[in-house]
């Protein structure tokens, strides 16, 4: 007997605090805040389809309880018959047909809000889309924009101007998945495959990400972040990394070391799952390096193969000076 | 009346206790050898599922990091699926079907031997990809390519073989099952009064035997690709003319997988569908809506496959095909849960173990439907897929759903099985324990997948909500995990049990009509089947020529 009444007070009790704790915030029971129109439209959804679910949800276990409750045995004998009733061809007809209903105005509503969350704005005279590539590779994210400037896992967006993603991986890689909550959905990097996505980012911040698809040992390290700047600083860091990655003093080198190199071989060089590099013959040698990047070793893969000469000067130039030196 | 029935000439060496149990082709005999064997796959899936809860509970843990926690992942998505759900359902329903339908035994009863042992190859294979160089499968259980091409060493290959092993296990198994229904029916049993359960194991053979072949050929050009990536190319795109592509695997595997789900839960279904009347005393509401809707879940299942790959950038037709088809497979699911409930409807409820699990079935399956909702709307879903969100969906259904079920079969069903009751107390902790548990594990998952924790990391980000949603999932998990101790102890106690008589549950099916346990042909005689409920009709012609009389 007692154990019928927890579970019926643990039945009752877990909406209850989930509606507690819905009302204190967001902590999770809705896509976290969207900062771009396609999130945006993609919360809006959420909310709508969530309407119908929980009024869905109360009704059937609302019954559920309420059965339970009202037609227990009691004191009747264990076998004593119920109702025999057999069924009832209107109320079946009727709890078939206001699902229909119900999954029609869902699905219209989604398709109302499918423009808003899937096309690109178009570029305005005043606002040029930015186009950036990018690439996954394990297990590191690759921005390539237009003007030839490179950034690894921490891509740099402007406010309020659209930005097309062009996401790939390249042939030999695997798949992985884009995806930054509040700049909208996931697409998935699939090699030989181009996918397209976009956001436009409604406010100045870092907004977090991570790879979504299973891609290997460091998957879960495969982490993405968009700093959104406004417009005019964007521009300004724009050329100016432009012009750092011409002159060889741009940050990139140290990017491509924290995000290709030191998740297998160590912050410092000083070995993990690969072995120990720091202060080694080989790392001083920037042509058996190049090979190494382009072609991989025994158990390295080749993250280098597709990478701008940029790429790979800016990292041999940071290994001579960083971490060869060390040891 | 039983001397119809000869013993057949048994030589001796296979009188022995063990060697009569190797050499078995009794149905009962095959089915409790399934049982037993996803029984002993459930502990050890179950426990790489406390391995994995135990990682997450900081984000900083190093128990089990980088490949070996995709091993665990693997692992364990690969074991509940293949080497529990699936054989659980074969075991319950080689036992149950032949003695529902009156028949005495299946259809080819040295086939059923056969699948049972291909079965349990598969699984000793299974189980040697841990002691492969490189470590076992590491993939996921979806398997990917181009990642699961690059897995070195040979536990992906032992991964493919042994479900390989495991296709041809089910395919005769479900072969054995449809001759078995259509051909060994007893008198008076059409295809509108054959029991709820058996419907559903219908259904789920078909699937079985339409999907698995896919699933064969994908992994055979898997394992091709591995041994002689020179030579074959369906699924790395590498090079110019050599064309793979390695969306193709995901269309093969899903336009199998997602009809795995429902061959997972339509036999559960059917359990549910003969605990709630009997329990409630009660004929099943809408009998034919709830066979029909059965068969229609099974017909619209094999239409929803690419609602797994919203996020690998389908042309938007086929986003909106694949979203309208899985929101039609709601309408006759949410017909089942509604014809359950009217069951319950003026009904007299008694709350034994068996009624309770199907109980709570009903409330937690309910959930992993509407959660389902979300991942159709492929907008929303691009969100929420490969997130914990996805996680705690499928778990509330295969875990909430399939294993409550199926729990709530074992104990209704036990003592027909053995002769003897679970211990209801025990019984009614369990499913106390067990249900509870659950929902403390996996509810958090869905919070978690929306503040942005995706599938398969065995760390994540720093962050209050994160972490305190990591460590509930967790407790939540052990919980379950004493939950199922006791049920294991139920098992253990239940040798010494109270003794069960022919019909304990005043059943409606033709199961009770048997001794418990039943004899090697099952039954003496069979009554002249009238209705969906023929122990019903006989318990009312009793009272009736007893009032009579």
């Amino acid at each position: 007997m007692r154990p019928k009444l927890l579970v019926i007070a643990g039945v009752l009790v877990t909406p209850l605090v989930t509606a507690a704790t819905a009302l204190a915030g967001n902590g999770g029971f809705a896509p976290v805040a969207p900062e771009s129109p396609n999130a945006q439209a993609i919360k809006q959804s959420y909310l709508f389809i969530s309407l119908f679910a929980f009024a869905i949800f109360l009704l059937v276990e609302g019954i559920l309880i309420a059965f339970v409750i009202r037609y227990r045995r009691r004191k009747r004998p264990r076998e004593a018959d119920g109702a025999q009733i057999h069924g009832a061809n209107r109320l079946e007809l009727a709890w078939t047909v206001g699902p229909v209903l119900i999954l029609a105005v869902i699905a219209t509503f989604v398709f109302v809000k499918l423009p808003t969350i899937q096309d690109v704005p178009a570029s305005a005279a005043t606002s040029q889309n930015l186009v950036v590539d990018v690439i996954g590779t394990q297990f590191t994210w690759q921005f390539r924009y237009p003007n030839g400037v490179v950034t690894i896992d921490r891509m740099r967006a402007p406010e309020g101007r659209t930005v097309e993603l062009h996401i790939t991986a390249p042939d030999w890689d695997v798949i992985h998945s884009w995806w930054i909550p509040a700049l909208g959905g996931k697409m998935d990097a699939i090699p030989g495959k181009l996918n397209k996505t976009w956001f436009k980012a409604s406010s100045v911040g870092v907004f977090q990400g991570q790879c979504a698809e299973l891609c290997g040992l460091y998957h879960a390290k495969m982490l993405a972040a968009v700093e959104v700047m406004p417009a005019a600083e964007f521009d300004s860091w724009y050329e100016e990394r432009r012009a750092q990655q011409e002159a060889g003093t741009s940050p990139l080198g140290e990017e491509l070391w924290g995000g290709t190199c030191a998740k297998c071989h160590g912050l410092d060089g000083e070995g993990g799952y690969g072995p120990r590099v720091a202060g080694t013959d080989l790392i001083k040698n920037t042509q058996s390096i190049e090979a190494l990047l382009r072609k991989g070793g025994i158990l390295m893969p080749p993250v280098g193969r597709d990478w701008t000469t940029a790429e790979t000067n800016a990292l041999t130039d940071y290994l001579k000076e960083h971490v060869g030196n060390q040891g | 009346m039983a001397t119809r029935v000869e013993q057949p000439h048994v030589p001796a060496w296979q009188r022995g206790k063990v060697a009569s149990w190797l050499v078995t082709v009794d149905h009962k005999r095959i089915g409790i050898l399934y049982i037993g064997t996803a029984g002993l796959f459930f502990a050890i899936s179950g426990f790489l599922a406390l391995l994995i809860r135990t990682q997450l509970t900081s984000p900083d843990n190093t128990l089990i990091t980088g490949n070996s926690y995709n091993e665990v992942v693997t692992m364990h998505g690969t074991g509940m699926v293949f080497f529990v759900m699936v054989p659980v359902l074969a075991g319950l329903a080689n036992f149950i079907v032949p003695l529902q339908i009156g028949a005495p035994d299946m259809a080819f009863p040295r086939l059923n031997a056969l699948s049972y042992w291909l079965y349990a190859f598969a699984g000793l294979v299974f189980c040697a990809s841990f002691l492969a160089s490189g470590g076992a499968a590491n993939t996921g259980w979806t398997a990917y390519p181009p990642l699961s091409l690059e897995a070195v060493g040979n536990g992906q290959d032992l991964w493919i073989l042994s479900i390989h092993i495991l296709t041809l296990s089910s395919a005769f198994g479900a072969i054995n099952f449809i001759v078995t229904i259509h051909n060994m029916r007893t008198r008076g049993m059409s295809w509108m009064r054959i029991p709820l359960f058996v419907w559903s194991v219908e259904v789920y053979a078909w699937l079985l035997l339409l999907v698995l072949p896919v699933l064969s050929a994908g992994l055979t050009m898997l394992l091709l690709e591995r041994q002689f990536p020179d030579t074959f190319h369906f699924f790395r795109p590498e090079g110019v003319d050599r064309g793979g592509s390695p969306v193709l695997f995901q269309h093969v595997f899903w336009f199998f997988g997602h009809p795995e789900v429902y061959i997972m839960i339509l036999p559960v279904f059917g359990i549910i569908s003969e605990v709630i009347p009997v329990f409630a005393r009660k004929p099943i509401f809408g009998y034919k809506a709830v066979a029909f809707s059965t068969v229609a879940i099974g017909f619209f299942s094999m239409l929803v496959w690419a609602h797994h790959m919203f996020a690998v950038g389908m042309p938007t037709f086929l986003n909106i095909w694949f979203m309208l088809a899985s929101m039609v497979i709601a309408v006759p699911t949410g017909m089942k849960i509604f014809n359950w409930l009217a069951t319950l409807w003026r009904g007299n409820i008694s709350l034994d173990t068996p009624m309770l699990f199907a109980l709570g079935f009903l409330s937690v399956f309910t959930i992993g439907g509407l959660s389902g909702i979300y991942l159709a709307a492929f907008p929303v879903d691009w969100q929420v897929t490969d997130t914990y969100f996805v996680v705690a969906h499928f778990h509330y259904v295969l875990f909430g759903g399939s294993m409550l079920g199926l729990l709530g079969g074992l104990y209704y069903w036990w003592p027909k099985m053995f002769g003897r009751f679970l211990s209801e107390r025990l019984g009614k902790w369990s499913f106390l324990l067990i249900f509870v548990g659950f929902n403390i594990t996996f509810f958090p998952q869905h919070l978690l997948g929306l503040l942005g924790m995706p599938r398969r990391i065995y760390t994540y980000r720093h962050d209050g909500l994160w972490e305190a949603y990591n460590i509930t999932s967790s407790i939540g998990s052990y919980i379950m995990g004493v939950g199922f101790l006791l049920f294991l102890l139920a098992i253990v106690k239940s040798v010494n049990g109270r003794r069960a008589g022919n019909d304990p549950w005043q059943g409606d099916t033709l199961e009770w009509y048997t001794t418990s346990p039943p004899p090697p042909h099952n039954f003496d005689d069979v009554p002249y089947v009238t209705s969906a409920r023929p122990l019903y009709d006989l318990r009312r012609r009793l009272r009736e020529s007893e009032s009579s009389a």
